[in-house]
């Protein structure tokens, strides 16, 4: 898997009514760029498919970065909230750029920081902090769910805090994971750090992920912006021992680390990393309402 | 928490007089042991007669599973009739969807508002892994799927009929456990089943621990309603693990659940009088025992202090003969009602569990100091059931972290 090598020339060729285009972030599989589209800043995002993965361009099946890309523009189609980052005005598309196959949509630009970088630059979340970053992402989680789809990839670096209202944006469904679609792979995809203990049970993952699964990762998301602590790594030295944690360990309550905490909130966040799906919430609205009850008893309405 | 009546064969005026002296507050209902045309319309008297009794109908479906079963009156009712003799390859999808929507259609389309939930068509299993476990989360889905679409006011209740053995593998609990959350629903019907009929208060301590924890999670953290059946003297445990309404009856048959109910009955004697006492949280027989504990001046510390009691109060075997089978069944209720409430007037989960504990520890002072006076108890009688059931309670603590 490459990334593609492309110049702000050869992105105004492609999508030429984008102007004032800019490169903006490079990763793993995609580089991505800014650009104006009708007085409005997106996110213009290229990868390259990899047919070798599946017997040439000319197959019928398609590539892994050809379906992440599909399942991220669908579900940015069917969600409509505004804590999960929007399509743009570029559906879905293919090209040829220097003899090489590119695949390119684009998103909302999202103006703001990731969570990763949030805590870095600014320390631990507040209470309300911390509460709006859990109602924001439960929203995001069910807006999915009503899908019957799951994220898989909730992470700090995965979450944006919007400049301009404070709101939280959740970022990348390339890895969302549809419950009734049998063709899409069950491998285990995401970031070992976030995994909940179900997305590692590689045997029997598809009968019992559901949003469940998000709300683990959100656990294991709220926990670290609390208290500046992972609750998985500590005594870890590699991926291996921090998923072992994972499945086994039971975090500190953040009440512990951060003694001013509401007694009620450190609860709800180990409810959230509770090792059983049984042992969560059912619904987002039991843990919406949950929520609503450590504002209501914490006087942070 | 609130008692409801376990119906059976032999109802009389027991129901109407239980639900009047508040010592139940509802009924659910058994096909098997009433005709249809009686049932229906009780069914329908007692929504005008008592609006806030909560009135529910087993199906009672998961005897089309059992080999030429003691059904009685289920051959009436369609839904049954219909689907009799089933085995393991009668539970295609098509079939469940079928056996699901005439089940929850007959209840919703005769008894209307007058049944406070639906409940489900299930079938036994003995284990949470095998196949028959599956089918019954197969109904379940199913049932909550075509319910949705029922528009019924009343809400549903999945019903489940597992074994106690079932409860020996904790693993496998917890599994089921996330599936069954899954399930959008109001609630759960539960049914333990004993692997033995005869008169035994106490189950294994650690599956019945265990059952305890199973519904406490359905209840304490998934918020789902959740009744268990054929409950008995069990039913203050199940209050403290958090439970919303339990069932007993007047018959041993109604008391626990076991298949002997639907097999054919191997006759024997009427059962000895007994008299359910709360501070000992067992049913001694009125002659030998509660005469033993008369003539040891202790009969007030052994009484539930239900309005009954006077028939016994001068020497219970003088009494006994007034000691009716309908009486006992009231002071039954009675009894298990009032621990319940010692327990449900408590706020919290970990004083219901506290009160829990000194109830039990009281009941064994009490055999104690009966048995210093030489007052000598039958097994099924004596104070084994409660160590059993502290040893359950414990099993349940630590797996609830309580």
């Amino acid at each position: 898997m490459k990334v593609p090598q492309l110049t702000v020339e050869q992105v105004a060729v492609v999508i030429p009514m984008a102007s004032d285009i800019q490169e903006v972030d490079r990763g793993g599989q995609k580089i991505v760029f800014s650009g104006i589209i009708d007085g409005r800043k997106y996110a213009l995002k290229f990868m390259a498919p990899n047919p070798s993965q599946v017997g040439g361009q000319n197959s019928e099946f398609l590539d892994d970065v050809t379906s992440r890309a599909q399942r991220e523009v669908e579900t940015m189609q069917q969600c409509s909230t505004p804590y999960l980052v929007g399509m743009g005005p570029v559906g879905l598309n293919t090209t040829d750029i220097a003899g090489d196959p590119i695949i390119y949509f684009s998103e909302e630009f999202v103006e703001g920081q990731n969570l990763r970088a949030y805590l870095q630059s600014n320390g631990v979340f507040s209470v309300p902090e911390l509460i709006r970053l859990a109602f924001h992402m439960s929203e995001a989680i069910k807006s999915i769910w009503q899908f019957s789809k799951i994220h898989r990839d909730i992470k700090p670096g995965n979450i944006m805090r919007r400049n301009d209202n404070g709101d939280f944006v959740l970022l990348d469904m390339g890895l969302v994971f549809d419950l009734q679609d049998e063709s899409l792979s069950v491998c285990p995809v995401g970031t070992p750090l976030y995994f909940s203990p179900e997305q590692m049970d590689f045997n029997n993952r598809r009968t019992i992920m559901n949003f469940r699964s998000d709300l683990f990762s959100l656990g294991t998301v709220m926990y670290e912006m609390v208290t500046g602590r992972h609750p998985f790594t500590q005594g870890a030295t590699t991926t291996w021992d921090v998923l072992g944690n994972i499945a086994n360990a039971v975090p500190q309550p953040p009440m512990t680390l951060r003694q001013e905490l509401p007694e009620k909130l450190s609860d709800v966040i180990m409810r959230l990393l509770a090792k059983r799906p049984a042992l969560r919430y059912r619904s987002i609205e039991l843990f919406q309402r949950a929520l609503r009850e450590v504002e209501t008893e914490g006087g942070l309405q | 928490m609130s008692l409801l009546a376990q119906c059976g064969y032999g109802r009389g005026g027991k129901i109407e007089q239980g639900l009047n002296d508040g010592v139940i507050h509802g009924v659910i209902m058994s096909p098997r042991d009433e005709r249809r045309g009686r049932l229906e319309q009780d069914i329908g008297n007692w929504g005008n007669s008592h609006p806030n009794a909560l009135v529910m109908f087993d199906p009672q479906f998961y005897a089309a599973t059992l080999n030429n079963p003691r059904d009685g009156h289920l051959s009436e009712f369609d839904y049954y009739n219909n689907n009799s003799g089933l085995g393991r390859t009668h539970f295609s999808g098509t079939r469940i969807q079928s056996y699901v929507k005439e089940c929850l259609d007959y209840q919703h389309q005769t008894f209307g508002s007058n049944l406070a939930y639906l409940i489900s068509p299930t079938i036994l299993f003995d284990a949470f892994r095998d196949s028959w476990s599956q089918i019954a989360l197969n109904m379940a889905v199913e049932s909550a799927d075509y319910h949705s679409n029922l528009n019924s006011p009343q809400p549903l209740l999945i019903s489940l009929v597992i074994s106690e053995t079932a409860f020996q593998t904790m693993d496998a609990v917890e599994e089921f456990l996330d599936a069954l959350t899954e399930i959008d629903t109001q609630g759960f019907y539960i049914i333990l089943r004993r692997n033995s009929a005869s008169v035994q208060n106490a189950m294994e301590s650690a599956p019945f621990g265990r059952f305890m924890y199973f519904c406490h999670v359905l209840t304490t953290i998934n918020e789902y309603d959740v009744i268990v059946g054929y409950s008995d003297w069990h039913s203050f445990l199940l209050e403290a693990a958090g439970v919303t309404h339990t069932a007993t009856g007047w018959y041993q048959n109604l008391r626990q659940f076991s298949l002997a109910r639907f097999q054919p009955s191997s006759g024997g004697r009427r059962p000895r009088k007994r008299y359910p006492s709360a501070p000992l949280m067992s049913c001694p027989l009125i002659n030998p025992e509660l005469q033993d504990i008369y003539m040891a001046n202790l009969l007030p510390r052994v009484l539930s202090g239900s309005s009954h009691d006077a028939i016994l109060q001068n020497g219970p075997a003088s009494g006994e003969a007034n000691w009716s089978d309908e009486i006992s069944c009231l002071a039954h209720w009675y009894s298990l009602n009032a621990l319940s409430q010692r327990l449900s007037v408590l706020p919290t989960q970990s004083g219901r569990i506290q009160e829990a504990e000194r109830l039990m520890q009281n009941a064994l002072t009490l055999y104690t100091q009966l048995s210093s006076q030489n007052v000598s108890f039958d097994p099924s009688t004596g104070p084994d059931h409660i160590r059993e059931w502290q040893d359950s309670l414990q099993e349940f603590r630590g797996l609830a972290g309580l």
